[in-house]
């Protein structure tokens, strides 16, 4: 082992932070060496990204020491950060989609004259940077909108070699990007190593971890749990430090008779995306669906309730065939939908928790055309009371609550309509552990009332914990179904990372 | 510190009640001022021709207005719908066309502004404010060219005369058509926001388009009615005007516009939701409406009048937010 030899650029050590309840970070410590690419890996909640965001200055930890460049650092803002040369690719694009690649370049550091920017300047030395890091030449005064997503990318990590970036920090950086494009990324952060940068690197894909990394971190709950070299530790061991093995208590367990099929996909294909698309799921039954960012499955549920409309295949509810081709129609149908975005699609922030919860079925409150108070009001407490949404009244503006209160207020819109078939994309993300739990309780309950539910998820645990049933969705295909006890959270992720495939199953 | 905290309390209490009726008294200062100020202000006599000619018709644009900008749009076209309302109008009355053919072909002419105005935005995909500010440019030009130039077209005698004198004229028990109108109209758009089911939805595309989508509902459709309506109630006040000049003359809905958007977001800026409201509007019109009619008793001429309208705006708001905020 060379460590011993290797100059430590950032050592972050026993950051803890709590936010309410919630333990992101406890004891966590990250130590990134210099001219050496360490792997940061872990499940989704497992802390990577509350970490990235503490060493970014965009969390405050509780406590802790940060050193970074062998300074004691006792408060760190983005900017200042920046100025010890740690540098951030997040997995959302941040370049302004209508600058010039030039500007986006040197953003915050433009080339110029006093106020005067020199734009022909900041164009002619971006385009020697590309060119010099990754042989990409673009016409002078490209747009930032009109690049693919690589090319974003790679603007980006150009953007932090112009400004001098000794730590390099990657957040799922391959996460929309081909093979070719992996590649030569690949090549760039080898390169970057070799000139003395520090690498740290995010990504779910476990092959691209072995290729790569020098060092991987693995964390879970919120600490590390330990670092290995990935060339000579094999993935299973490293999958499998990834996995908490006690959280038994946290899914609620049922016992249900599976009804006939209520929900019939066969053949559904959308260009692109995904293609030869087929399942069921039965009243009464929880299946999951999940794969990793571009697989397809986020595309699988969006046909479902008509936000994109399918290039072929069918989909039945209850025996009779749908045309999905808007929201409008999957409602009527009797398809809910739980979006992910909750802020932008899930619940209107400034209405009340009443117009929240009504909002799908007014039709069921209301007399030629006018809202009756009564039964709305009858119906909304009602279901305030069964979901425990923690809300001071029922008038109250749902920007006022918590975000696990919210996504009930989502989930109770649905359950004020009887939909019969639910379709929740990712409902726990950004959600405390005690509503998760709750949310799963009513998943729960639905399935026992005879709903069909397709759960879209990320959350392995959560994957294994609630359904009976979990499909795996890889490039664009149904790899895998998994059930019973080959169903665990290591087959997942191996599948979903087109590790392993295990195809007996799928057309149950 | 807890020896104060009675103290504050009671503090607290009459800075809630500034605030709860902080309207209120901005309306009464203003309205006090007016009457210290010019004898004639607080008269009977000038309290009426300030709600049938200041009022009325400004009110019932505004009222469309509060409709579209709560689902989130805007309508620049509303001066269109009020000249195009008046103009085909007017020109049925010209052609002999009876009262009931006139008013009814005149609505007419303002839906066909505002199904335009919904194919843009619902088919098309034209932001609002684009969409309905080319329809005003259209609308403009089309008004130039149908009356060759812009000449006004005067029918102050005769048959039509007596159609006007009909509808602006006339009262019932002592209230006059047009303020009867008025609270028709105010109450069915109240009920129609507030109340219904196209009301609730129109509340959820304006708070968050994509929950509104998401919901099932169909947005396109509950837009286009919006864009609809809003013009129908802008064609009221086109007729209700050429009924009380007695002519039509080209562009002149346009005035309404700017006022009407201002009373609509003073009624927002001073709901206490902030939410465009029909209450929120009908007082942005009063005030909008009393600080004209007042300023012009005092004697102030057409250009200083501006000035103070946009000064006392300022004004009712400021002292509006300063007392809420001292309320928390």
């Amino acid at each position: 082992m060379q460590t011993a030899t290797r100059e430590i650029a950032v050592s972050m050590t026993g950051i803890s932070k709590r936010f309410g309840p919630v333990r992101a970070l406890e004891n966590a410590n990250l130590e990134i060496a210099r001219g050496s690419i360490l792997g940061l890996v872990g499940q989704n909640g497992a802390g990577k990204s509350t970490i990235i965001k503490v060493l970014a200055g965009i969390i405050k930890p509780d406590s802790g020491t940060i050193v970074i460049n062998g300074e004691v650092i006792t408060s760190l803002t983005p900017a200042s950060v920046e100025k010890l040369g740690v540098h951030f690719i997040h997995q959302d694009r941040l370049l302004v989609p209508t600058a010039t690649v030039g500007e986006a370049v040197f953003l915050g550091h433009e080339i110029g004259l006093g106020p005067f920017v020199s734009r022909r300047a900041m164009e002619r030395r971006a385009a020697d940077l590309l060119k010099r890091f990754f042989g990409m030449e673009l016409p002078p005064g490209t747009l930032v909108k009109d690049l693919t997503t690589a090319q974003q990318k790679v603007v980006q990590i150009t953007r932090a070699l112009a400004q001098k970036a000794s730590v390099l920090v990657l957040d799922e950086p391959t996460a929309a990007l081909v093979k070719r494009e992996v590649d030569s990324l690949f090549d760039v952060l080898r390169r970057l190593r070799d000139d003395g940068i520090a690498v740290v690197f995010i990504s779910h894909y476990m092959q691209e971890i072995e290729k790569l990394c020098d060092r991987v971190t693995v964390m879970r709950n919120g600490t590390d749990v330990g670092t290995v070299d990935p060339r000579q530790t094999p993935i299973d061991e490293i999958i499998a430090m990834m996995i908490a093995r006690d959280v038994g208590e946290m899914f609620p367990k049922r016992s249900v008779t599976l009804g006939a099929p209520v929900l019939e996909v066969s053949n559904l294909r959308l260009g692109g995306s995904f293609e030869n698309i087929g399942f069921n799921v039965r009243a009464g039954e929880i299946v999951g669906l999940t794969g990793l960012l571009g697989s397809g499955a986020k595309e699988i549920v969006q046909c479902l309730f008509g936000l994109k409309t399918a290039d072929g295949g069918q989909v039945k509810v209850e025996g009779r065939e749908l045309s999905l081709s808007t929201p409008v129609k999957a409602v009527r149908d009797g398809i809910a939908m739980l979006p992910e975005d909750r802020r932008a699609h899930g619940v209107a922030l400034g209405l009340s928790v009443r117009e929240n919860i009504s909002l799908a079925s007014l039709r069921r409150y209301s007399r030629s055309g006018m809202v009756s108070r009564g039964a709305e009001n009858q119906a909304v407490d009602g279901l305030i009371k069964e979901l425990s949404i923690k809300t001071p009244h029922r008038d109250a503006l749902v920007r006022e609550l918590s975000g696990g209160n919210q996504q009930k207020v989502a989930i109770a819109k649905w359950l004020s309509c009887q939909s019969r078939v639910y379709v929740l994309d990712e409902p726990t993300v950004a959600v405390d552990v005690g509503a998760k739990v709750e949310i799963y309780n009513l998943l729960n309950r639905l399935a026992g009332e005879g709903a069909a539910i397709l759960l879209l998820s990320s959350d392995l645990l959560e994957l294994v914990g609630v359904c009976d049933r979990v499909l795996v969705v890889y490039r664009g295909r149904l790899a895998s179904s998994f059930s019973g006890p080959a169903m665990n959270s290591d087959a997942l992720l191996a599948a979903s990372s087109g590790a392993r495939s295990n195809t007996d199953g799928v057309a149950a | 510190m807890s020896v104060s905290a009675n103290d504050n309390s009671a503090k607290v209490s009459v800075r809630g009640f500034l605030a709860k009726y902080s309207v209120l008294i901005a309306f009464a200062v203003i309205v006090i001022l007016f009457a210290v100020a010019s004898p004639t202000f607080l008269t009977p006599a000038n309290l009426f021709n300030v709600l049938v000619n200041n009022v009325v018709m400004l009110a019932i644009v505004a009222l469309g207005l509060t409709i579209v900008i709560s689902s989130g749009g805007i309508d620049l076209s509303v001066g269109v719908s009020v000249d195009m309302a008046s103009m085909i109008f007017v020109m049925l009355l010209a052609a002999g066309y009876g009262g009931v053919v006139g008013v009814a072909g005149g609505l007419g002419a303002a839906l066909i502004v505002g199904i335009l105005n919904a194919i843009l935005i619902t088919r098309l995909n034209i932001s609002p404010f684009l969409a309905t500010l080319g329809v005003l440019f259209i609308g403009q030009s089309t008004q130039q060219l149908a009356t060759s130039g812009g000449q006004p077209i005067y029918l102050t005698s005769g048959y039509a005369a007596d159609q006007f004198n009909a509808i602006a004229r006339t009262a019932l028990f002592g209230i006059p058509t047009p303020v009867l109108v008025l609270i028709v109209l105010v109450i069915a758009v109240h009920v129609l926001l507030h109340r219904s089911v196209f009301g609730r939805y129109v509340q959820a595309m304006g708070a968050q388009p994509g929950v509104a989508w998401y919901s099932g509902i169909r947005v396109p459709r509950e837009l286009s009615m919006v864009h609809v309506l809003c013009a129908l109630l802008a064609g009221v006040t086109g007729i209700l005007l050429s009924s009380t000049v007695k002519s039509y003359v080209p562009l002149s809905g346009n005035a309404f516009l700017l006022d009407a958007i201002g009373a609509t977001f003073i009624g927002t800026t001073l709901s206490r939701e902030r939410k465009p409201s029909v209450i929120g509007t009908l007082l942005g019109v009063l005030l909008l409406a009393i600080v004209k009619n007042g300023l012009l008793l005092v004697g102030w001429n057409f250009y200083w009048q501006q000035v103070g309208i946009g000064v006392l705006v300022f004004l009712v708001l400021a002292a509006s937010f300063g007392l809420r905020r001292a309320a928390h």
